[in-house]
């Protein structure tokens, strides 16, 4: 049994080697494919990564009326930090507003105007960790009617709308997976078809001599297994590589699943070795 | 061991066997005579199962055309040894490769391959030529490696297609000799021939064949 299964495993070996420009066809279609499939698992791997990105750039500011004084301004700032959606308040007087309109509109406006009026501002941030939009809106709308309060500007309802919509983001990732995948057993499929019409006398003589079904096929579906190995371990080397170079470059922290080399893999092999079983189903009738 | 049971086989284009009734004994030599076209191959298709008659029954080994599944046909096969005109090996192997084939597929242990490949090289004088590839072979010497091939198994029947039909007399005659001697050794052959000059002197059965129906024998 041992030199039975290692004589087939030589076959499959051999095939692999003999098929040069269909093989490397088929692993340049399958590390493509798996490429971008790995890259779509790491970015849903960082979905709530990335959403939480977003959400550390929440902060809302508070623009207070004119006539509230400094010791109004702090009893206000304190009673945000007293609650447990905010991580951060910070405090913008009127002297450091007007240094901010300086610096974005190249204007001096006590200079120009001849006094300063631009109100003091609390700049809010919001903890990324536990965070409930409708919380937040019901905190703005608490204090928007606060007599210190002159207006909340609030720019949260572009992660809502990043949030609502990540249904359709995952439902368009299962569509190009699935695409994907069908894209792999096509090609998969279609070397093994051609792999075995190349061999169609040694198929022949196999059966000839008493081969069965199982006999002729594992060396075309070893093939097939070492097309999707090399395949896949090259994509997931891309892949992995990739990310690191991108989250040096732009100093960003995508992470990579620890599983991602197996998951690529199985996921590959399954795919190989469904298509190649279908395709030699279709010759071997 | 071999029983044909009012089988027809008929191909489209309206030739094929038909209504023939035969018995083949174990140990048996017999030889299948007549025109290209009477009949011959398809027979032996038969009865290795490559074709299934349309009425009638084939038995051979105790496996029925009439129940057999597909998936069991390989089993057999393993017990027949098929000797083809056109030799039908493979040319990216060597002759010893191409010998040990069959045991692979049974599952033969690969010091048992070494032994039972070199005793059927020997037996067909082929133990020179063991490392060639058969295209460095005459006509004569592929159908030895075919030979050697079906026999390196120990079948309980050998079928052999026209072995003669490409060679010339004196091979001919060389290559009939080594069936003769594994028929000595047990093995029932089936030999199908339109030489009937290869096999005028030999005391063996011979069942004639004309468009499709037996003759004699």
């Amino acid at each position: 049994m041992i030199d039975k299964i290692a004589f087939l495993f030589v076959e499959g070996i051999k095939n692999f080697t003999r098929n040069k420009l269909a093989n490397f066809i088929c692993i340049i279609t399958i590390l493509i494919n798996f490429t971008i499939l790995g890259t779509f698992f790491v970015f849903g791997y960082n979905t709530d990564n990335i959403v939480n990105f977003f959400r550390s750039k929440y902060t809302f500011e508070v623009f207070l009326n004119s006539d509230t004084n400094l010791d109004q301004a702090v009893t206000l700032k304190n009673e945000f930090l007293d609650n447990t959606l905010i991580s951060s308040v910070d405090l913008i007087g009127k002297e450091e507003s007007a240094k901010i309109f300086y610096d974005e509109f190249g204007e001096d406006i006590i200079q120009i105007l001849g006094y300063n009026p631009l109100p003091m501002s609390l700049k809010v941030n919001l903890h990324d960790k536990g965070f409930d939009s409708e919380e937040v809106n019901l905190l703005i709308e608490k204090y928007g009617s606060n007599s210190f309060v002159d207006e909340i500007v609030y720019q949260g309802s572009y992660v809502d709308n990043i949030e609502s919509r990540i249904n359709l983001f995952i439902f368009i990732f299962l569509v190009l997976v699935l695409l994907l995948i069908f894209i792999s057993i096509q090609i998969i499929g279609n070397t093994t078809s051609l792999s075995m019409s190349n061999r169609k006398d040694f198929i022949e003589i196999l059966r000839y001599n008493g081969a069965s079904n199982l006999f002729i096929k594992t060396p075309f579906l070893i093939e097939a297994f070492l097309q999707s190995l090399v395949g896949s371990l090259l994509a997931f080397l891309l892949v992995k590589y990739g990310f690191v170079i991108i989250n040096s470059y732009l100093g960003v922290n995508i992470k990579i699943d620890d599983y991602l080399w197996a998951w690529m893999i199985v996921l590959s092999l399954i795919v190989s070795s469904y298509a190649s079983s279908k395709s030699m189903k279709r010759i071997l009738l | 061991m071999i029983d044909f049971k009012d089988i027809t086989y008929n191909y489209s284009h309206q030739s094929g066997v038909y209504n023939i009734d035969l018995k083949i004994k174990k140990d048996e030599f017999c030889f299948l005579v007549g025109p290209t076209g009477s009949g011959k191959t398809t027979l032996l298709k038969l009865l290795y199962f490559d074709l299934f008659p349309h009425k009638g029954k084939v038995e051979i080994l105790k496996y029925s055309s009439a129940n057999i599944k597909k998936s069991s046909i390989h089993k057999v096969r393993k017990k027949i040894g098929v000797v083809f005109q056109d030799y039908k090996l493979l040319k990216q192997r060597t002759v010893y490769e191409n010998i040990a084939l069959p045991l692979h597929i049974n599952g033969v242990g690969r010091k048992k391959i070494k032994q039972l490949v070199n005793e059927a090289l020997d037996l067909t004088e082929l133990s020179h030529y063991s490392k060639k590839f058969p295209n460095e072979l005459s006509g004569g010497e592929q159908q030895r490696v075919c030979i050697a091939r079906a026999i390196v198994k120990n079948p309980d029947v050998i079928l052999a297609d026209e072995p003669t039909g490409n060679l010339d007399p004196t091979t001919g005659h060389r290559i009939l000799k080594i069936l003769e001697q594994i028929n000595k050794e047990g093995t029932c052959v089936v030999m199908a021939t339109h030489n009937y000059k290869l096999i005028s002197d030999k005391a063996y059965r011979i069942i004639e064949l004309n468009e499709g129906k037996v003759v004699s024998g």
